[in-house]
């Protein structure tokens, strides 16, 4: 177990490394100058002004000098200033990164928490009527596009109901009524996708478990069907499912950036997509860091999960 | 209310007060001033008004937060602002302003003319690096002579300054080398003061109760809610959330009229949709390629097809500035003539198909009217491939003139001088087009040092005749501005140059 983790730790320190150096070089190797940017299209932009500027922001020195000096100081917990706000990336990280957490965790828990019965009652239903509906609803949440699905509900529930607050963010600790209301819509759209493809998934991996040997033997030997169902079956067909919420929550973390978008909502999506359109590299470097530890630990977390259910894996 | 929610020992307890507050809002609603919840597309980049120059970010500074010494009306006219009154010197070359008496900051501290002083030098200021300077290229020195007497000495004579000092704003003195105390925590004159920007979500004014004009502030306060997506925008203002979306485009103020407790209130915008042309290249180097172009366009066409029939056809200055634009009629090839355009090949000498790129800004009106343009360039011998780059791509390939023809937008002025110079001088900083022409040359020096206004008119009315058909930007359509405000808002006006200064004045019902 301990082997295994100090592995784990390895890994993540690669992929991060790894992760570090693509996200380095690919924000400076698109086209677009940050300092062109910054100056805009309507001021007066002097090469001196330029020249001024690529110096005070390090952008005048070799690519490999820059990135060993970011990286050294990045070890050390500074992640530098963002361009436009001057005020340190972490601080600006940290200010957005709640909503968006918030907004994962909430998706995370509608979608996977109803796959599971629903992913039953399909195998349970197999062939039937309410079987058929509920795949083929299952295809149109997986075919649909969060933000188109977050619009359409705004405008719906905009029209139906033109007092229900569903615009923006506050605060959990401000006004949790609010804070959980706001947030609601967004879940669900971002949380439909992830319902029909566990759901999806429940269905075949109890369907696969039931047609096992083992469950004609727990069967033979008198257990209750109640027995057979959730302690064979669906603790066997829980290890794909557990492995692809792990998946899930790093397609979240993009899809949030849509949604985030369609809600008006201040979180880390937001903060990506404007970090990048300003090319305020300290900043993207930062927060995709942050987005990449976080589906890494997830996926270490899934595979300690693993243990928890399989018995057969606590000793691997 | 959140308090008490919070004390509060459950839902029962907090829908109680939250009862008790709606009653008391509907008793108190007409005598209590309300802050008013306003939604724009993009959070602005900083808030220091030297520094800043988007609309994302000046529409929300200058008027609501600073003032200049001159200020403009809602029909462009230039009116006193924190200077009462000024007068020129015989040879134009120094110009005193009296000041505004008893005029406070934010923070308290009165507005003197040494402040000014300080201001315009920090525009100035190689440190602060704004690129406001250029507008105040003509100053030698800025003087105060006492508290409320500001002196002004001029390199030369100087046309455009007046125009120029509404958009510089008058900041504390003491900033001159400090380029980054403003952007966060901004500090003018304004009807309100900064109070919270939550980055990504809001930023919140509050009223400056020292206000010399504090009996004109009916409203607590502005919250400006950044809301990049149109549909969002729209939900907000249909249920109330919002009172106000300042600046929409055609398509989102089509789907918002007729909406029940929604207005819409518009007019012509200052800003306009341009075709630019590279002349250090063939084919656009041949004048009568360029005058082709004009005859080829369709410009009514166009405003049907992209812009939803809002927008008017564009001569080089908008209709709004009465004093100095050309009109249309006046401009023979702004009559479509395809014909006329071919001819005009012809005798160019250029060989059709003439096969050439056009670069376009990365904004839906934009590209719908890049696709018109591209159609009707095709039909007389132009084979137009489009060229989407993301905004900062494009912003690159304009500066650097890397372009055969590029469709984009511009903020456009109240002063030919501050548009013309910069765009169409030999050498001018916004020169992308690397246009020159030393008659026009002649004529903009002559419009900038004339202080004598007939003078200046005729001079500009040639530059206008130049630009308008065999000049390096066809220009297409000034586009209408439309705002949606709510049925209980009341004395907000729509500005032709995005200004939201009239908040000053709203009120909430």
């Amino acid at each position: 177990m301990l082997r295994h983790l100090f592995q784990r730790c390895l890994d993540l320190a690669i992929v991060l490394f790894g992760i570090s150096v693509i996200v380095f070089m690919m924000i400076r190797l698109i086209p677009g100058d940050a300092v062109a940017i910054m100056l805009g299209a309507n001021t007066e932009v002097t090469p001196e002004r330029v020249a001024a500027m690529r110096s005070e922001l390090g952008l005048d020195r070799p690519l490999l000098e820059q990135y060993l000096s970011w990286l050294g100081r990045a070890l050390h917990g500074d992640f530098g200033t963002s361009i436009w706000t001057g005020r340190p990336v972490l601080q600006e990280v940290t200010a957005q990164i709640w909503p968006t957490l918030q907004l994962t965790v909430l998706a995370l828990v509608i979608g996977a928490g109803l796959a599971v019965p629903l992913g039953c009652l399909m195998a349970h239903w197999r062939g039937g009527r309410a079987d058929l509906v509920l795949r083929i609803g299952a295809i149109a949440g997986l075919t649909i596009p969060s933000f188109w699905l977050g619009i359409v509900m705004l405008i719906t529930v905009a029209s139906l109901a033109p007092s229900f607050a569903s615009l923006g963010y506050v605060p959990f600790s401000e006004d949790p009524l609010g804070n959980l209301q706001r947030l609601l819509l967004p879940a669900i759209a971002l949380a439909l996708p992830i319902l029909a493809n566990l759901s999806r998934l429940v269905r075949t991996a109890m369907l696969d478990a039931l047609s096992q040997d083992y469950i004609r033997t727990a069967r033979a030997k008198g257990l209750s069907e109640t027995a057979v169902l959730y302690r064979h079956a669906l603790r066997n067909a829980l290890i794909p499912f557990v492995t692809s919420v792990g998946i899930m929550t790093g397609y979240l973390l993009g899809g949030a950036i849509v949604v985030e978008q369609v809600f008006s909502i201040p979180g880390l999506g937001r903060l990506i997509l404007g970090a990048i359109a300003e090319r305020n590299y300290p900043l993207v470097q930062a927060t995709i860091l942050i987005v990449t530890v976080g589906f890494v630990l997830v996926n270490a977390l899934v595979d300690l999960a693993y243990a928890l259910i399989d018995p057969r894996l606590r000793t691997a | 209310m959140y308090r008490a929610m919070k004390q509060g020992s459950g839902l029962r307890r907090a829908l109680r007060s939250s009862i008790a507050a709606a009653t008391f809002a509907l008793i108190a609603g007409t005598a209590s001033a309300q802050v008013l919840e306003v939604a724009v597309e993009a959070s602005p980049a900083g808030l220091d008004p030297h520094i800043v120059t988007a609309f994302a970010s000046s529409q929300l500074v200058l008027g609501p937060i600073y003032e200049g010494l001159t200020a403009l009306d809602k029909d462009l006219n230039i009116i006193p602002g924190l200077a009462q009154s000024w007068t020129a010197s015989a040879d134009g070359r120094t110009v005193t302003f009296k000041l505004r008496p008893g005029v406070t900051f934010h923070d308290g501290k009165p507005m003197e003319a040494e402040d000014a002083a300080s201001s315009l030098r920090r525009v100035l200021s190689k440190d602060v690096g704004s690129p406001l300077a250029s507008r105040l290229g003509a100053l030698e020195s800025a003087t105060a002579v006492d508290a409320t007497t500001l002196e002004l000495k001029l390199k030369e004579p100087s046309a455009p300054l007046l125009a120029s000092l509404t958009g510089i704003a008058i900041v504390p003195r003491g900033l001159e080398g400090n380029k980054d105390a403003l952007q966060r925590a901004p500090m003018g004159t304004g009807p309100f003061k900064f109070e919270e920007w939550q980055p990504n979500g809001f930023i919140r004014l509050a009223r400056h109760a020292g206000y010399w004009n504090a009996a004109e502030v009916k409203l607590a306060g502005v919250k400006f809610n950044f809301v990049p997506e149109a549909a969002t925008r729209q939900v907000g203002i249909g249920n109330g959330q919002f009172a106000l979306l300042p600046h929409i485009d055609a398509a989102t103020a089509l789907q918002l009229k007729g909406k029940p407790n929604v207005a819409i209130r518009e007019t012509m915008e200052l800003a306009y949709t341009l075709i630019g042309m590279n002349v250090s290249k063939p084919p656009f180097d041949n004048a009568k390629v360029r005058e082709a172009l004009n005859y080829a366009l369709n410009r009514k066409e166009i405003i049907d097809a992209a812009l939803f029939g809002s927008g008017t056809p564009a001569a080089p200055l908008p209709p709004v500035l009465k004093d100095w634009a050309v009109d249309v009629k006046d401009l023979p090839c702004y009559t479509h003539d395809p014909a006329k355009a071919q001819a005009l090949l012809k005798d160019a000498g250029v060989a059709t198909p003439i096969s050439v790129s056009m670069t376009v800004l990365p904004r839906q009106d934009i590209r719908d009217i890049a696709q018109v343009v591209q159609q009707q360039l095709g039909k007389v011998g132009f084979k137009v491939e489009l060229k989407n780059p993301e905004l900062g791509q494009f912003v690159q390939d304009w500066r650097n003139s890397n372009f055969d023809l590029f469709a984009s937008t511009n903020a456009g002025s109240i002063e030919p001088d501050d548009y013309f110079y910069r765009a169409f001088r030999t050498g001018g900083s916004t020169n992308v087009f690397r246009y020159s022409n030393p008659g026009l040359d002649a004529l903009l020096d002559k419009g900038r040092a004339t202080l004598d206004k007939p003078a200046r008119q005729a001079a500009y009315r040639d530059v206008q005749k130049i630009l308008g058909c065999t000049g390096p930007a066809a220009h297409i359509a000034y586009p209408t501005l439309f705002s949606a405000v709510r049925g209980n808002l009341q004395g907000y006006d729509i500005y032709a140059n995005r200004s939201l200064v009239s908040l000053g004045r709203a009120s909430l019902r």
